[in-house]
């Protein structure tokens, strides 16, 4: 195969190659990694064969360090522990590594998100009365509030970029603090225990990031995509004073990578 | 020391009480006790009470039939095969039964207290997140943390201050100890040695928090070929209280080296589930239309379950179609 690192051009390319592209690029060498099921399992995969073939993969079922051969469908999936240095259980990931302090970046789904980075993956609605019920946190509040750097990867709808979520299932830069409920800084919250927390969120649109007060600004735009594109599929006042150009897109090596290599049987990736 | 108890299906069945908190194996669509869910359903069980790190198709399926009042747990859904719990979203905004949530840390960490005889679990883990927010506290608003109830703690969780270091106030989570761990494991030797063929998920803090604690297995060998390898051993036998042999037991869950997850079989339950008649409808054909776990896998036929035998190098099926380029 003969890999190009041109980058491909407006219509050599899916929208999700690009996401995958701008996600694995959050990876750096010798990262660990925390990834979930799906696009953040090709990330990681993309980035280990490109600009950080040192980085660690932990997946929530207890494999660490794999190479599988196959894409998972699971992180609880057989394949995720071929070659790992270790098949451990939901203990030694969630506390042996996470807790402990070991991982340095997180890849993250969510239904909505708010100007802070909190990120509801629970419920639409009053929990109490919900009007729609998704799968809860599972490992997402977990990673997000331990992990030096959490990545989300969402879909860019006003909907889901709202002033204020219905349910904080992960903890952005300002939460509240239970149980009296008043708003702190992550900071504050976490003490001494503080890692890090929410970086970047990646969509279908593009690349933002937070600022010195953990407020979220918009770093790039995708290709096809314009500023007020954005700003129409956002529901609360976005800070657009720094962007910083356009997402870079996919190369042609990426593209080869992630269908032939990476999921060439076409689980993720259409 | 004492050997667990061989057992058939329907007498495992029968050892589960209205009423009680029950927890289980596995991790997703991997290693559940799903035929012993199926035998809960068929004995009609009530009011049970699930604990859960997170749930999938077996506890689904629980709620679906009408056998849950109480879920608390982290997460519920198939990954990939289907992305929430149809039943549990359902019964939940129907008001049919009360779930309350927690992250996966702190699900993993009230069994490890339970697992270890500790009163509770010191964590930093979700602070400043609405599952500490006490105005959703389900079981608290529907007056159960009385103290009446055996396996509900009077509070959800304890803030408190650091008082060895004085660092910062941390999350204390209460232990947790249910009635009975339904467990699967593809292999028991005949003195209950268990062991399981890859990633451990949360399987030993469930055998060991647990009062009761049933396990389902593929097949029973010989406890001294397990015990040439105990390194490779997940639980000793006299942790072990009584075991069915039962295979294909995980079935459509997935057990590593013995068959992959049957991705066909949960899609369609999850995209078909979505209405309680429709769900009754897949129960009468698949739990109540079957007299046993033989006539189940008789109607699923030799070629399905030969396309999810795992290749024994692997360890998961390498001719079952996944992908649509595949």
């Amino acid at each position: 195969m003969k890999y190009s690192a041109e980058y491909c051009k407006p219509g050599e390319f899916q929208p999700i190659d690009l996401l995958a592209a701008a996600a694995a690029r959050e990876v750096c060498d010798g990262d660990v990694v925390f990834a979930g099921t799906g696009l953040p399992m090709l990330a990681i995969t993309l980035a280990q064969h490109e600009q950080a073939p040192n980085a660690v993969c932990i997946y929530e079922g207890g494999s660490i360090d794999g190479r599988p051969l196959s894409l998972p469908t699971s992180v609880g999936d057989a394949r995720c522990t071929y070659q790992a240095s270790r098949a451990s259980g939901l203990f030694e990931a969630f506390y042996g590594q996470l807790h402990s302090g070991y991982v340095d970046l997180g890849f993250l789904g969510g239904a909505e998100i708010d100007k802070y980075g909190n990120v509801n993956c629970t419920v639409i609605g009053d929990y109490n009365q919900p009007k729609k019920r998704f799968t809860g946190s599972g490992g997402n509040a977990d990673i997000c509030s331990y992990a030096r750097r959490t990545v989300f990867i969402m879909v860019q709808e006003k909907r889901r970029f709202r002033e204020e979520v219905d349910y904080v299932t992960s903890p952005g830069w300002r939460v509240k603090k239970w149980p009296s409920g008043e708003w702190a800084s992550k900071q504050e919250v976490y003490g001494s225990y503080f890692k890090g927390g929410v970086s970047t969120v990646i969509t279908d649109m593009a690349v933002f990031r937070f600022d010195e007060t953990g407020e979220m600004y918009l770093d790039t735009v995708h290709p096809g995509f314009s500023v007020q594109d954005v700003l129409d599929h956002v529901d609360f006042k976005l800070n657009v004073d720094r962007v910083s150009g356009e997402t870079l897109p996919p190369t042609k090596k990426q593209v080869e990578l992630l269908y032939h290599v990476i999921d060439p049987e076409g689980i993720f990736l259409p | 020391m004492s050997k667990p108890k061989r057992i058939t299906l329907k007498e495992a069945g029968a050892l589960v009480h209205d009423g009680d908190q029950i927890t289980f194996s596995g991790f997703t669509i991997w290693r559940r006790p799903v035929a012993l869910c199926y035998e809960l359903i068929r004995q009609g069980k009530k009011d049970l009470h699930l604990f859960e790190v997170q749930g999938g198709y077996h506890s689904d399926l629980l709620v679906g039939a009408g056998c849950v009042k109480i879920w608390e747990g982290a997460w519920m859904g198939q990954e990939m095969l289907g992305k929430i719990g149809e039943n549990l979203a359902r019964k939940q905004i129907d008001g049919d039964i009360l779930v309350d949530d927690y992250s996966h840390g702190h699900t993993v960490g009230r069994l490890m207290a339970g697992a270890l005889g500790l009163p509770f679990f010191p964590c930093a883990l979700a602070m400043g997140t609405d599952i500490l927010n006490p105005e959703y506290d389900q079981l608290a608003n529907a007056g159960l943390r009385d103290g009446k109830h055996r396996n509900i703690p009077a509070k959800k969780y304890v803030i408190a201050q650091d008082p060895f270091f004085g660092r910062s106030d941390c999350l204390l989570l209460p232990a947790v100890n249910p009635d009975v761990a339904l467990v699967y494991a593809p292999i028991v030797g005949d003195e209950g040695t268990v062991r399981v063929l890859s990633q451990s998920y949360n399987d030993a803090e469930v055998i060991k928090a647990a009062k009761t604690v049933i396990v389902i297995c593929e097949e029973t060998v010989p406890d001294s070929y397990l015990r040439n390898d105990p390194a490779a051993n997940l639980a000793s036998g006299y942790e072990i209280d009584y075991v069915v042999e039962c295979p294909w037991a995980a079935h459509p869950t997935g057990s590593q080296f013995y068959y992959d997850s049957d991705a066909d079989f949960l899609k369609s339950y999850n995209r078909n589930v979505r209405d309680q008649k429709a769900f009754d409808e897949f129960a009468d054909q698949w739990i109540f239309g079957v007299s046993c776990h033989e006539e189940y896998l008789e109607r699923l036929g030799t070629k399905r379950l030969e396309g999810l035998r795992a290749s024994s190098i692997m360890g998961y099926s390498s001719r079952i179609k996944r992908g649509t380029r595949a």
